[in-house]
This record gives structure tokens, C-alpha cells and sequence, in this order.
């Protein structure tokens, strides 16, 4: 059978495929990735577009943990600035309540409850990064403000609303309590119970019913503070199965998308090989002819 | 009875055909790199003998017709095979093209993520004001990565149709040009010419005819004829038939053959490769991009208006709507806002509420896109892109090898080799000089009879 005289062809294909397998390995090699366009592998692309996704969300959800932590943290210290201060007005009740006092000892234990008042105003209107924390979802005015005309000195204008946070796929946490819920729930209402000591330990009556009254309201404020801790231990929880679900996709990406450093290099070098092999075979069969020997 | 000057004469039909024979092989050798020439072969023929009874002489050599070496039956397989790599060709061509726009950091799918995760910052602290410009600022972004990747798609549409208009043209000038090769063959053939080196051009502009549209050839009785796969008349003899390009009420180019549209009726070449991209691949990811943005902003915008702004006023739309039958709405989403106090992240109307913040960003996982969240959709798109492109990238490289191999047998028949166009040149050399020997012979013998009565 005659052969085809003319191979260029055929060695020009054979060298632009080992070029194109060369470029191909060292793109992988400097890339690092296997799947640089969605043609290189459709079925790693889509599994790469989601797995970047929820990478990126996941590093949202750190950053939100880290943010709510910070202002849960305020919160809960805040709190246990609040149940110090009722500590010591109880202290200060008990004190009041004793047969020996003189007048002039009352009325300076008067005016420290009165001071442990304000203080706790203060504490029940404490702001983070511009929001009150403790006014329901009505975070952008001051909750609680004296009034001389309720019965307890104060009144709340913040609401009952609570925010939830996706701080995972399937996860959100409550972030926030309510100060009516805090200052004034169920069973004790700190700034009514302070108002009647004060008043009490004022005329020297009831000191021991309002004490049991400010007991009640500081066993509320306790009560409800667990509830910042909770929410810390879940998130703190939440970052760690966050890092390790991050550590899964990163493992992810690198198996769907990752290129095989070895095997890259080995087809590049094995590429350039055949390459320079056919680049050798085409020098020497197109200068040879029987031209070439006619003299 | 022979004689001294019949074997001249004998000599000379033998220089003669010789130096045809060389002639050829020159030919041969110059047309080594001519695209589609068919090698030729010399024809000799002992001429007619003489014959005085008992005795037959003969009367040396005749140069006949040379012979065009040529598979026909394969010419045809390597047409076809042409325009199938034509079409693929232009397939990979325009598909990698526009699988650009769904890849890097600036995509869709990027902007997706970055949406959702500035409204879940924005949860966080939902009266922020920068977190609401954020949470603006990554909704534009979204809005523009849609349109950004619709636009570019629909821009390489209408510069596929201008490439369709230049290929009806450059079909039309190939035609005729067959349509010509088809008359100068017929008029040389009347006379009992060779035709092959015509034959050998036609044969060639075939195959370029080949890679833009699907040629049929059908042999008639003295010339042949050119139609497409579906029957469409291109060249019929001496007479070419000219495709022409117009504007269907769709928008887009279409092709009519006498009259009839025959855009959808092609089969190969890569005028179909790009008529496939420009009326179906790329149409159809518009669409899935047309599907995702209207599914995302009729969704986003039914929970927006449900919420409350900063000033605790209900939500208006958060994009603008999607035009009706979807059609568009990837080229035409934009944010409805500017202002971040507009956003409606509150439920209950006051501004520490993220309760809506919440419902907008729980549709990160609620089917808005043929049942499927945003992201799944986004990625099925991702991988119809991709898909569309290996797959067309595969039947390029198959087809490119079965081209390649139906190029090396027609090669190994046709082509011209310089090795035995080498030798041929020694043989006819060698011939010729023996001819001209035998004249040199004749003359000395000649010359020996004129002085035979000088003795």
C-alpha cells in the first residue's frame, strides 16, 4: 500500500496535542486546580460553585458568632453588674430593717438605695455599638426613663420583640431578651421592688416584705441571665462544628477541584518529552527525499 | 520493412513522450503543497504496430491522457466529515466563549453568596446604617453580575448573526465558483481534454464549501450538483443558486434557499454550529439565568414588601419586578432602592427588628428556580455550561481524528510524493537519454549509408 507522503499534518497534530496536555499540567500547577473552567469538569464545577457558597457562608456565620458573642457578652456582664447591684440594696434592706438604726443611718441607707436605682437605670439603658440591648427590638431609643409617675419610679418603652440569627445552615439562635422580661418579669419587678424598699426603709414599715419582694425580683434577673450563657455556649459550639464543617469543604475542594501536583508534573514533563520527540521525527523526515541524494 | 528512419521516428515519439512524462512530474512536484491537488500519473501506450505480413514493427510510444489519481467515494466520506468538524468547531468556539461569563470571582454564583451574607451581617445589627448601605451595595452587585452575564450573552447572539451573514456570503462566492469549475470541466471533457487539475480545484472548493453548511453532492449526468443534506438547491451543473440572509420576526438572521427558510434544516458545517449556539445554547442559558433572577426577585420582593423599613413603614419592592414570561429578566433586574432605610428588615415595624432581615435571607434555601434554591439552580446552570461546552469539545476532538485519518488515506492515494516523483525523474531522465542515444545511433548509421558509395 502506497503511505501518505505528506505527515505534516499528522506530526503537527501530535505536537500541538502534547503542547496542549503540557499547558494544560502547568496551568494546573500554577493554579493548583484541576477545574479552572466549567468545561474541565461540569460535574466538579457545580460541586465547586456550591462548596465555595457554603464556604462563604461559613465564614459569614464566624463573623456573625464573633459580632453576637461581643454583644452577648456586654449583655450577660451587664447583668451581673445589675445582680450585684440588687445584692447589695438586699444587704442594704436587711441593714435598714435592723431595731438600732438611727434616722440619720436610714436615710443615708435611703440614698444609697436611690443611687443603686439610678445605677441599675443606667445598666437596664446600656448600649451596644449603638443599640440597647435590653429594649426588645425597639433597640434604637433609650428602653427605660424615670417617671415620677409610675407606681415604680420607671417606665419601659422598649417592646417584647426578639431577634433570632442564622449563625448555621439549620441553625439560629435568639439574641436578644426584652427589658420588660429582665427588669419586670413574672415575679419580680426590680425597679417596683427598689421603689418599695426605698419607701419602706424611708417610714421604717414592711422593710422585711419589700426585702423578700427585691429577693423575688434579683431570683428573676438571675434566672434570666442563664439565658445569655446558653446562647454563648451554643455559638461557642457553633463556631467549633463551623470550623470543622469549613475543614470538610476545604477537604472537599481540594479532592473535586484540586489538581494532583504529581501527576500534573509527570504529564508535563512527559508532554514536553513526546513533544520535543515529534518536534526531532518532523526535522528529519521533512529534510529527507530522494531530492535530498539526486546530485 | 522497418528502416533507419522509422526507427527514427520511433526514437522521437519516444523523446516526446518522455518529456511529457517529466512535465508531469514537474507538475507533480510543483503542486506538492497545493491544498486538494491530486497527484497525476503518466499514461504510456505502445503505439499501433505496423504489420507487413509476416513481420509486425512498432511504431514506438504514445503519450496518452495522464490520470488523475483520486478516491472519489472517499472524497465524499472526507466532505461529510468536514462539515461535521465544521459545525463542532464553531460549537467549541462560541460555548467557550460563553462559559466565561459563569466563572472567576465576579459570577453570579459569587454575588449570590455575597447577597446572603450581607443580609445576615445585617441581621445581626439590622439599624446599622452602613450594614444597610452593605446589604444595598451586595444587592446592585447581584443585580449587576445578572445583567452583566445576560448582556455579554446576548451581545455574542447578535455577533453570531453578523458571522452568519458573512457565512451565506462566503457560501455564495463558493458556489459560484464551483458552479464555474463545473462549466470549465464540462467544456474540456466535450473535447476529450483532461479535466483532472479542475477536477482537482473543484474538488477543493467543495471541501471549503464542506466547513461552512452541509454539501451533498449528487453526480449527474455530465457534471454534478451541490445541495445541502435537506435537499436545498446550491449548484446544479453550471448554474449556482445563492443562499440569501434575512431578518426573521424572532430578531435573528435566518436562511432562505429560493424562497424557502431552511435555518432550521441544516445539518452540519459550521454555519449550523452557529446557528445551534445562537438559536438553542444560548437562548436556553438566558433562560435559566432569566428563571433564577425573576424566581429570586418575585420572592425577595414578596417577603420585602411584607416587612417594615427603618421608619416603620411597610417595604416596597427590593428589585424591580421581573417583566412578564420571564423572558428578560436577567438583563433587567435592578435594585428598586437607594435608600437603606428603605430596606425592609424589621417584622413588627420597629427598627431593632431583623425579623423580616430573617424570611429574606431563609430564601438562600426556598425553591425560587424550578424547585430548586438559588444556589442548587445557579449550580445546575454551572454545570450545563460546562457540559455544553465538553461535550461539544469531545465530538471536536473525534471528529478532528477521524478527519485526520480520512485525510492520511486520502493522502496516501492522492498526495504527491517526492520520493517517487525523484524517481520517475530518474527513469523518464534515463529514457529519454536512451532515446536520444538511439537518435545519435540512427545518425551515425545514416551517415554510414550516405558514404557507403565513397569507397
Amino acid at each position: 500500500m502506497r503511505v501518505n507522503p505528506n505527515p505534516i499534518a499528522d506530526i503537527l497534530a501530535s505536537i500541538a496535542l502534547d503542547q496542549q496536555i503540557q499547558e494544560t499540567a502547568l496551568a494546573q500547577l500554577a493554579s493548583g486546580r484541576r477545574v479552572n473552567l466549567p468545561s474541565d469538569d461540569p460535574a466538579a464545577a457545580a460541586t465547586l460553585s456550591l462548596n465555595h457558597a457554603q464556604a462563604a457562608q461559613d465564614d459569614q456565620f464566624l463573623q456573625v458568632i464573633s459580632g453576637v458573642s461581643a454583644r452577648l457578652q456586654v449583655a450577660d456582664s451587664t447583668i451581673g453588674s445589675v445582680v450585684s447591684s440588687l445584692d447589695r440594696a438586699i444587704s442594704l434592706g436587711i441593714e435598714g430593717g435592723g431595731a438600732t438604726l438611727s434616722n440619720a443611718n436610714r436615710s443615708a441607707i435611703v440614698t444609697e438605695l436611690q443611687g443603686l436605682q439610678q445605677q441599675i437605670l443606667g445598666l437596664a439603658n446600656t448600649s451596644f455599638q449603638g443599640s440597647y440591648l435590653f429594649a426588645g427590638t425597639a433597640s434604637t431609643t433609650a428602653p427605660f426613663s424615670a417617671n415620677p409617675a409610675s407606681p415604680s419610679g420607671v417606665s419601659y418603652g422598649g417592646n417584647t420583640g426578639t431577634n433570632t440569627l442564622s449563625v448555621g445552615q439549620s441553625f439560629s439562635v435568639t439574641v436578644n431578651l426584652p427589658g420588660s422580661q429582665l427588669f419586670s418579669g413574672t415575679g419580680g419587678d426590680v425597679f417596683q421592688s427598689l421603689q418599695d424598699l426605698t419607701v419602706a426603709v424611708q417610714n421604717n414599715t414592711g422593710i422585711d416584705t419589700a426585702v423578700l419582694g427585691l429577693r423575688k425580683a434579683f431570683d428573676v434577673v438571675t434566672t434570666q441571665r442563664v439565658f445569655y450563657g446558653n446562647v454563648l455556649q451554643q455559638l461557642d459550639a457553633q463556631q467549633t462544628s463551623i470550623n470543622s464543617e469549613k475543614l470538610q469543604l476545604s477537604k472537599q475542594e481540594n479532592a473535586v477541584g484540586g489538581a494532583d501536583p504529581a501527576a500534573a508534573a509527570s504529564a508535563a514533563v512527559s508532554a514536553a518529552t513526546a513533544r520535543t520527540a515529534a518536534l526531532q521525527a518532523a526535522t528529519s523526515l521533512l529534510n529527507t527525499s530522494l531530492f535530498n541524494f539526486l546530485k | 520493412m522497418g528502416s533507419l528512419f522509422s526507427s527514427l521516428t520511433i526514437a522521437v515519439s519516444a523523446l516526446q513522450a518522455e518529456q511529457g512524462a517529466l512535465n508531469l512530474t514537474s507538475n507533480n512536484v510543483a503542486n506538492v503543497n497545493t491544498p486538494g491537488y491530486a497527484r497525476q500519473r503518466a499514461v504510456f501506450r505502445e503505439g499501433i504496430p505496423v504489420e507487413l505480413p509476416p513481420l509486425v514493427f512498432g511504431t514506438g510510444v504514445v503519450f496518452g491522457q495522464p490520470q488523475s489519481v483520486r478516491d472519489d467515494i472517499l472524497e465524499l466520506r472526507l466532505h461529510e466529515e468536514t462539515q461535521q468538524q465544521g459545525q463542532f468547531d464553531a460549537e467549541v468556539q462560541q460555548l467557550q466563549q460563553a462559559q466565561t461569563g459563569f466563572q472567576g470571582t465576579n459570577d453570579v454564583g459569587t454575588q449570590l453568596t455575597n447577597f446572603f451574607n450581607s443580609l445576615n451581617k445585617l441581621s445581626a445589627d439590622p439599624s446599622s446604617l452602613p450594614l444597610r448601605q452593605g446589604f444595598l451595595t451586595a444587592a446592585g452587585n447581584l443585580a449587576s453580575s445578572f445583567q452583566t452575564t445576560a448582556r455579554s450573552l446576548e451581545i455574542q447572539r447578535t455577533n453570531i448573526d453578523q458571522s452568519v451573514v458573512q457565512s451565506v456570503s462566503q457560501i455564495n462566492t463558493l458556489t459560484q465558483q464551483i458552479a464555474g469549475q463545473n462549466q470549465q470541466i464540462a467544456a474540456l471533457e466535450n473535447v476529450h481534454e483532461d479535466a483532472g487539475v479542475l477536477i482537482s480545484q473543484r474538488t477543493e472548493s467543495i471541501r471549503q464549501l464542506s466547513q461552512l453548511i452541509d454539501v451533498r453532492v449528487v453526480p449527474n449526468e455530465s457534471s454534478i450538483s451541490l445541495t445541502t443534506a435537506n435537499g436545498a438547491l446550491l449548484v446544479a451543473s453550471s448554474q449556482s443558486f445563492a443562499l440569501s440572509a434575512q431578518v426573521s420576526p424572532s430578531g435573528v438572521q435566518h436562511i432562505f434557499s429560493q424562497g424557502n427558510d431552511i435555518t432550521g434544516k441544516l445539518s452540519g458545517g459550521s454555519l449550523n454550529g452557529l446557528i445551534t449556539v445562537r438559536d438553542q445554547s444560548i437562548p436556553g442559558l438566558l433562560n435559566q439565568l432569566d428563571t433564577l433572577a425573576a424566581g429570586l426577585s418575585t420572592t425577595l420582593n414578596g417577603i420585602h414588601r411584607a416587612g417594615f423599613d427603618l421608619n416603620g413603614v411597610a417595604g416596597g419592592d427590593l428589585f424591580t419586578p421581573p417583566p412578564v414570561g420571564v423572558t428578560g429578566a436577567a438583563s433587567s433586574i435592578s435594585v428598586a432602592i437607594t435608600d437603606p432605610s428603605l430596606i425592609a428588615a424589621s417584622s413588627d415595624g420597629s427598627p431593632g427588628s431583623n425579623g423580616n432581615a430573617a424570611a429574606l435571607y431563609n430564601v438562600r434555601g426556598q425553591a425560587v428556580a424550578n424547585g430548586q434554591n438559588p444556589f442548587d439552580y445557579y449550580a445546575s446552570v454551572v454545570f450545563n455550561v460546562g457540559n455544553g461546552v465538553a461535550t461539544a469539545q469531545t465530538e471536536s476532538q473525534a471528529s478532528g481524528q477521524i478527519l485526520q485519518q480520512l485525510t492520511d488515506q486520502r493522502n496516501s492515494i492522492s498526495a504527491v510524493s517526492l520520493d517517487e516523483e525523484g524517481a520517475n525523474l530518474l527513469r523518464y531522465q534515463n529514457a529519454y537519454q536512451a532515446a536520444a542515444k538511439v537518435i545519435t545511433t540512427i545518425n551515425d548509421l545514416t551517415q554510414a549509408a550516405v558514404n557507403l558509395g565513397t569507397y
